[in-house]
């Protein structure tokens, strides 16, 4: 089997889930973690075994083809972690139904990583909407929310569209992503790039485009935030490296500036909202904002070890927001608010539950010897030596503010007198406890020896070559 | 890419004790984190045992660890490597050495001390796991070939300390410190950071190696900002001014973590840093007149602050501040011997300070005021002999260790031309002598007066360390004696050789010597005729409480440090928060975003009419739209072949 049957095995599932009983809860998760786990194990295997069947010939070239990237192979697996870790974790009331979503959004995204092919990635990026939304629709607090979900992220989508397609017209092929010999030039250029600009900005978020997030990740049930925080915001930066920084380098070069400038200001805005939150689950969204903004600003340095980096620290921010949301999750299913105001003291009674937030909360600060610290050294590293000395020193103001607001949440939900006005819950269970090992240990394990992940994007098309240090001047 | 020089301090090679003796202590801690439950009482053998170990191991690493092959000092093992650049391996030399064997082998004293102090606890096994972890995180620091292994130490420490300050965390007071603590240390980790990019970017490596032998080629410029950065990262876990303030409140730790963590290893940590990168600090005076000043400064403002304490604990966390001054007085001008020196004998001398309080404390039912001590000479004769011991050691009363060292870093600050901070340094030693004394007597002399009845003599678990502790807070100091052809001159051959005295002072080491204990003789007959005579001690209670009335504002609040702080930092970056958060972004970034959609006029519309209900439906109407454009430019008439 390839690349297509990877795709296929989470719909496959979705399907099957729900021709099980409704009210079956036991034998949807296990189905679903059974798939999820599948999908995991089969990744190494298929992922990088290419699949491609003709779509189009006119008015462009495009295909069915799909097969991973050294780079996106990480992201692949990063999902498939997240996924099975998530579906492990859930549960929500009609558990039968948001499994199934949960398998169609694994399903999206799949697609979207391991599309080689512009008018594909863009396909599976609308189709990648619809299981959040019907997921905030069904579970979440507010249909607001959901509406605003969808109509902000469908409007990228749409400029994303048109952007494909006028991309086909210019080059005449569509099956484009992961070549390194793609030239456009023309008066749309421009335009084309503004659309996929747009597209990911909005996706990643980066400031001002992120009002859609807080309200989505605090509303939505906690299984389901880690992937669309963990994988899903990684989306729009996967295609700022794979189609925008490999096909339109002089209008990212030509629109760094702005760009850079977007990226410091969400780490600055992104760093001091969170410092006053009062809930911890918008905590993590403006902590989100801080670091996504630092991997754009990494992917715009033109620097071989700053995007190394930027690969790096997109793992690495999933794995850990992907912890902190599942753990987020269990404290919110057992005192039913995830509000620093009402929480105190969870630690006492809790010390494994306390644990969980705890991995996730230091790997988020940076905590030296995880993932989050070694992306963002190497990160950092070359925006130094690009020449971005203000927002290098904007970047570190960032990580002494996030020790401020990733302490605040973890001490104020964890620590403390314990509250006579919380229900006193039981501990995490084995289940909750094994959902959250895996992203704990990738965390430690990617802290202490990142080589494979900061080599992946060294076979990426130019103008990024190796990922090493530059050499002595 | 340019080919790395690779040069490596230490002989390569694979050295298991060198691995085994970093290695044990996370080894204990993992255990004791994950089988606490099952271990109860045993949790606190078992981590004491990997300690001891870890200290034999040490110990037994020693020829290795001195080792001169070929112009390679000491010992070194390759890791693993992220890039060619970012290389990462283990260090074994002499300075090194030094700072494992005080680590593991006060450590495995204060670790078997704990088993006493902590009998008892519900969450007995969890405080060994985080000793563990410090000593593994601490022996990472000191043992790392490069700036980011000793980075990653840094931060390590830095979180086992968060964890041991904030261990009892249902008190609220234990929180905030341990959280203050973590914050003013990622600023320190910051700076590191910075000066990382900086060395990077001119050598290209991250190896200590590789940046010493690259160094005569930096600016001066260049040197000064590498220096000053990594002294920020040196000033906040040394507790310097202005990062100094979350030292004090780190006593809301447990006893035994103040003596280990923040007294005899963690807090030192600057001043290994300024003695591993001596060859960057030798070649920047400004760096050296800079770090010189600054450990004066916070010498003189921790012996301050250390006489109007009435705290115990808070004395000796004064008096820690003060004496890590000495020690970054000493390696910062350039004295690295003198400076190495205090940390040896300071790391002894004031272990043996903190366990003598907790059996204080311990004895007490936690009290901590000494206004409620008093006359507990006889009461508890032992941890007087420890106590006094101790004193004397950090009063520099000659024979005893702290007179060798400090004597040192005092003529230090001669011998490198900076006869200010000389004078700086000989106030220091006065006051020193005033405060210690004044604490000894005020605890120990008179009459009890507190409330508890029935003092609760410690098991031997805890007297045994301290009496263990009494011989190198008196002995320690002779490796120091004969100059040249001292024990300590001889190990630290080769190590320093930068740091080799600039001037011949204008007054000789005697002399210098002899001031000195003048002004400490000063400082002690003023302590002694204040709280040690006998009409002092028959009105102390109601004499005590006048003097606490009275202290000076400037010296009650710290010298304002903490409200400087808040008001610039905190109170600033809380509310531009509140301004962002609930003003900007609601009104301006989304109001911005609701006025576009609706201005849109078939966004507004769409949106108002799916708040009618039936959204499933209409979701589905949003996907078939996108489907049918979708399927516009796939089945547009001529596009199938």
């Amino acid at each position: 089997m390839n690349a297509l049957g990877l795709v296929l095995l989470p719909f496959a599932g979705a399907v099957a889930i729900w021709l099980l009983p409704r009210d079956n809860r036991t034998a949807a998760r296990a189905l679903g973690t059974l798939v999820a786990l599948a999908t995991l194990a089969l990744t190494p295997a298929w992922a990088t075994r290419a699949f491609s069947v003709r779509w189009l010939s006119r008015p462009f070239a495009a295909a069915f083809h799909f097969g991973a990237t050294p780079l996106s192979y990480w992201l692949v697996l990063l999902l498939a972690v997240c996924s099975a870790c998530a579906i492990f974790a859930a549960n929500v009331p009609r558990a039968r139904d948001f499994i199934a979503w949960m398998l169609v959004l694994e399903g999206s995204m799949l697609g979207l990583f391991l599309a080689r092919d512009l008018l594909v990635f863009a396909l599976f990026w609308d189709l990648m909407l619809l299981p959040v939304f019907f997921v905030l629709i069904g579970w979440g607090r507010h249909h607001g929310t959901a509406w605003r979900y969808l109509i902000y992220n469908f409007s990228g989508g749409l400029a994303l569209l048109f952007a494909t397609a006028a991309f086909g017209v210019l080059d005449g092929s569509t099956d484009v992503i992961g070549r390194g010999d793609v030239h456009l030039i023309g008066s749309w250029v421009p335009w084309i790039f503004a659309g996929f600009a747009f597209a990911f900005l909005v996706k990643t978020p980066v400031f001002p485009f992120h009002t859609w997030m807080p309200a989505t990740y605090s509303d939505a049930p906690g299984p389901m935030v880690a992937v669309v925080s963990g994988v899903q915001s990684k989306a729009g930066l996967y295609g700022f490296i794979a189609i925008t920084l490999a096909f339109l380098p002089d209008y990212l070069h030509q629109y760094a500036g702005l760009l850079v400038g977007l990226g410091a200001l969400s780490i600055l805005y992104g760093a001091f909202v969170a410092l006053v939150q009062n809930d911890a689950k918008r905590i993590v969204a403006y902590s989100s904002l801080s670091h996504l903004g630092l991997i754009v600003v990494a992917i715009v340095a033109f620097q071989p070890l700053a995007l190394a980096g930027a690969v790096l620290y997109m793992v690495a921010h999933g794995l850990f927001s992907a912890a902190l949301f599942l753990a987020l999750g269990f404290v919110e299913e057992r005192e039913g608010t995830s509000l620093l105001s009402r929480l105190r003291g969870l630690g006492r009674d809790n010390p494994r539950l306390s644990g969980a937030l705890c991995i996730g909360a230091l790997a988020a600060l940076g905590l030296p010897g995880l993932a989050g610290f070694a992306g963002e050294i190497a990160i950092l590293i070359g925006v130094y030596q690009s020449g971005l000395v203000w927002v290098t020193a904007i970047a570190l103001a960032g990580i002494v503010l996030a020790s401020a607001y990733v302490l605040r949440m973890f001490q104020d939900v964890m620590n403390g007198p314990v509250s006579p006005d919380l229900p006193v819950r039981p501990d995490l269970t084995w289940r909750e406890g094994l959902a959250i090992a895996p992203l704990a240990a990738a965390l430690i394990l990617l802290g202490v020896n990142p080589h494979a992940v900061l080599t992946a994007s060294s076979a990426q098309s130019p103008p990024v070559a190796t990922a090493a240090i530059e050499p002595p001047r | 890419m340019t080919p790395l020089h690779h040069a490596t301090l230490g002989v390569d090679g694979t050295y298991p004790l060198l691995l085994g003796l970093w290695l044990l202590p996370l080894l204990g801690a993992v255990l004791c984190w994950t089988f606490g439950p099952q271990l109860k009482a045993a949790a606190g053998w078992l981590a004491t045992g990997f300690l001891g170990c870890s200290f034999a191991a040490t110990v037994l690493s020693w020829p290795a660890g001195t080792q001169l092959i070929g112009g390679a000092h000491g010992a070194h093992q390759a890791l693993l490597s992220w890039l060619p650049g970012l290389d990462f391996g283990l260090l074994l030399d002499p300075l090194s050495l030094l700072w494992a064997l005080v680590i593991t082998g006060v450590g495995f004293l204060i670790h078997l001390y704990s088993i006493g102090y902590m009998h008892g606890d519900r969450a007995f096994a969890r405080f060994f796991a985080y000793m563990n972890f410090f000593v593994f995180a601490m022996l990472t620091l000191v043992l790392s070939d490069n700036f980011i292994g000793l980075l990653v130490g840094w931060g390590l420490v830095g979180l086992a300390s968060y964890f041991l300050i904030g261990f009892w965390f249902e008190r609220p007071s234990a929180v905030a410190a341990a959280r203050k603590a973590f914050v003013l240390n990622v600023v320190g980790d910051v700076g590191i950071m910075a000066a990382v990019f900086i060395i990077v970017a001119h050598v290209g490596s991250i190896g200590f190696g590789d940046v010493f032998a690259a160094s005569p080629g930096f600016g001066t410029g260049v040197l000064f900002a590498i220096c000053g950065l990594l002294f920020v990262g040196a000033a906040a876990k040394s507790a310097q001014i202005p990062l100094h303030t979350w030292l004090p409140d780190a006593m809301e730790g447990p006893t035994p973590v103040s003596a280990l963590i923040h007294a005899a290893t963690m807090v030192t940590a600057g001043v290994y840093l300024i003695a591993r990168c001596a060859p960057l600090w030798s070649a920047s005076p400004n760096a050296q007149l800079l770090v010189g000043s600054i450990g004066a400064a916070t010498a003189l403002a921790g012996a301050l602050l250390g006489m109007v304490q009435w705290d115990i604990k808070r004395i000796l966390a004064y008096s820690t501040m003060s004496q890590i001054g000495y020690m970054i007085m000493g390696v910062g001008v350039g004295a690295y011997d003198g400076g190495v020196a205090h940390f040896l004998t300071h790391a002894f001398f004031k272990a043996q300070l903190f366990l003598g309080s907790g059996l204080i404390i311990h004895a007490l039912a936690n009290e901590q005021d000494v206004r409620r001590m008093g006359g507990l000479r006889s009461k508890m004769p032992f941890a007087f002999v420890a106590m006094a011991t101790g004193v004397v050691a950090i009063c520099g009363v000659p024979g005893f260790s702290g007179y060798f060292s400090k004597d040192r870093v005092i003529y230090g600050t001669l011998e490198h031309g900076h006869p200010w901070l000389f004078g700086v340094a000989v106030v220091t030693a006065g006051i020193t002598a005033y405060y210690m004394f004044r604490m000894l007597f005020v605890t120990f002399m008179g009459e009890y007066r507190g409330d508890v009845d029935h003092v609760h003599l410690p098991d031997w678990t805890m007297n045994l360390p301290v009496g263990i502790l009494i011989v190198p807070t008196i002995g320690i100091g002779w490796l120091m004696f004969g100059g040249d052809a001292s024990p300590w001159n001889r190990f630290f051959a080769g190590q320093f050789a930068s740091g080799a005295p600039v001037t011949q002072p204008a007054i000789s080491e005697g002399l210098t010597t002899w001031i000195v204990l003048a002004v400490v003789a000063a400082g002690i007959g003023i302590a002694y005729l204040r709280y040690g005579t006998a009409t002092a001690s028959a009105d102390a209670p109601a004499r005590l409480e006048r003097e606490a009335a009275s202290v000076p504002p400037v010296l009650a609040n710290a010298f304002y440090f903490d409200a400087i702080i808040d008001a610039l930092f905190v109170r600033t970056s809380q509310g531009l928060g509140r301004f962002l958060g609930q003003t900007a972004d609601p009104l301006l970034v989304d109001g911005a975003v609701r006025e576009t959609a609706l201005s849109a006029g078939w966004l507004g519309a769409l949106t108002r009419s799916f708040q009618t209900g039936l959204v499933r439906a209409y979701a589905l109407v949003l996907v078939a739209g996108a489907a049918c454009l979708i399927a516009y430019y796939a089945l547009a008439p001529g596009a199938f072949r």
